[in-house]
């Protein structure tokens, strides 16, 4: 990859409308690297922060903690920038956790100051890439209120899918993630027993077999129709595809 | 600081941001802000202000007027969020090109436009002004992670006494909220798109508000006779609505004091 660190930053998307002195301008704004162990909180609700985290391999949980119990409202894959948010909202609402390894790389804020005010292409490109988090939160609302549990699983999976597939971590058959079954249940809004129950119905059904967090299906498309997946909320394909005059 | 009469020199946009970061701005960011604002509009009740998927060359600012984020599925109307004045409705369309939801008028509303090249030229000179408009989008990312803690956790009676709580605190940050509660256009069908429920399900809700005394809502109006309990019954806490400075007072009463919560986004567990 000619951007080993940046490679998968808006893949899929913005990326491809971005050209080579812009993406190696970005390439250039990670300062340095970080790996850390599964549950690790990198960033927490309430803490300024002055610098922002790109994952470049792993998975990410945003959550919500209450003194009753956590959810987790929202996961990312290799290539999103973790916080950038917090550069505009100076402090987070939530708290990110590591969900197994992680590999990210780090941008200070002083750094992406120099980006509003040197490069306002790619200021609004990041800006964009913030935005794709709010998508994929109206989507869970939706799913949230419309799905039962089996069918809201089935619908994290193929998220998942499809935006590693759009990042270029296309998933042949089986899915591996290190999500336990609580934390399918804390992204579902329902108790473990009840999230190893729709579990259960997915393999009675012959959807998806989910093992320790892995999913195996001979059919991505069956799955995908079962839970109601549509793509284009993730703005890569389908009807909200951005379109070559986005500049 | 947000003052009685900002709204007096603003009209147009004097809400924008009010309660949250409008502090930051300076007078000249006020008076280009105002001036972006090229043309303003009333629309009727049931406008779709932008569909999914519709291109746009301006986006949106709430003047006067209330909006809900809705998505469809095959059989029914889902709404994920609301927007009140002051809110730069779909200021993400600039960055987005078109948005994965549709906005729609509940009641007549008062809209101004500000058309994306002068956004381009606010990006291209004013970087503090334009990280104001990427705060304000992010708002929306903020409330809808709420919603889905909260639809994950509450039964229908605490989710629409979250709703209330939500809309009473946004209203009164930008000084149009009651002493005792608020006045909304929203129907009990919008209610119910707002929780997933139907309409009977929400009628028994708002039946059991009233009963036990914590909101009535009838006629257009949501009157609280205590608050507390209210925002308790719905665990709400308002950390998520970035709240970092005083609204703008209220006109019809002295304000409330809110002491430390609305100026603190710390949640009870991360407040050790």
């Amino acid at each position: 990859m000619t951007f080993p660190l940046t490679g998968a930053f808006l893949a899929g998307r913005l990326r491809d409308h971005l050209d080579h002195d812009d993406l190696a301008y970005i390439e250039d704004l990670i300062d340095s690297v970080e790996e850390h162990g599964d549950g690790v909180r990198l960033a927490e609700s309430g803490v300024p922060t002055e610098k922002s985290q790109l994952l470049i391999e792993g998975f990410v949980f945003r959550t919500i903690e209450t003194d009753k119990r956590r959810f987790i409202v929202g996961i990312h894959v290799p290539g999103d920038f973790i916080d950038l948010h917090g550069f505009a909202l100076k402090e987070l609402d939530h708290t990110l956790v590591s969900a197994g390894a992680v590999k990210l790389g780090l941008v200070p804020h002083e750094r992406l100051e120099t980006v509003m005010s040197e490069r306002p292409d790619i200021a609004r490109a990041m800006w964009f890439a913030t935005l794709l988090d709010a998508a994929i939160h109206r989507k869970w609302i939706q799913t949230l209120e419309q799905l039962d549990a089996p069918r809201r699983i089935a619908h994290l999976y193929a998220e998942l899918h499809e935006r590693l597939d759009l990042v270029g971590r296309q998933v042949p058959r089986a899915l591996r993630t290190p999500f336990t079954q609580l934390d399918l249940a804390d992204m579902c809004g329902v108790s473990a027993i009840h999230a190893n129950r729709a579990v259960g119905k997915l393999r009675e059904l012959g959807i998806g077999e989910i093992r320790r967090g892995d999913l195996y299906t001979d059919d991505w498309d069956a799955l995908k129709q079962y839970a109601r997946f549509d793509p284009s909320y993730l703005y890569g394909r389908g009807a909200l595809k951005l379109q070559d005059d986005w500049r | 600081m947000s003052s009685p009469n900002e709204f007096e020199r603003f009209p147009l946009s004097g809400r924008f941001l009010a309660g949250r970061a409008r502090s930051e701005m300076s007078e000249a960011e006020r008076v280009r802000m105002e001036a972006l604002v090229t043309r303003t509009e009333v629309l009727e009740h049931g406008h779709r202000v932008i569909a999914r998927g519709q291109r746009s060359d301006h986006s949106t600012m709430l003047i006067e007027g209330f909006m809900l984020r809705t998505l469809e599925s095959e059989n029914r109307r889902h709404a994920v969020s609301f927007h009140v004045p002051g809110d730069f409705v779909d200021l993400h369309c600039f960055a987005l090109q078109r948005l994965d939801h549709n906005i729609d008028c509940v009641g007549p509303a008062r809209v101004g436009y500000v058309p994306h090249e002068a956004i381009v030229e606010v990006m291209r000179d004013d970087p503090k002004l334009a990280r104001l408009f990427w705060f304000s989008t992010l708002l929306d990312a903020a409330l809808h992670r709420e919603w889905i803690m909260k639809l994950e956790q509450l039964t229908a009676p605490r989710r629409i006494a979250h709703i209330f709580a939500e809309i009473w605190r946004r209203l009164e940050m930008v000084g149009m909220a009651r002493p005792d509660g608020f006045e909304t256009p929203l129907r009990q069908i919008d209610i119910a798109d707002m929780c997933g429920a139907t309409a009977i399900h929400v009628n028994r809700a708002v039946a059991e508000l009233r009963k036990s005394g914590i909101a009535d809502f009838r006629r257009g109006r949501v009157v609280v006779s205590d608050r507390d309990r209210l925002e308790e019954y719905g665990d709400f806490n308002p950390g998520y609505l970035y709240a970092g400075e005083p609204a703008i007072p209220d006109s019809h009463s002295p304000r409330r004091e809110h002491g430390d919560r609305s100026l603190s986004f710390k949640r009870k567990t991360s407040e050790s």
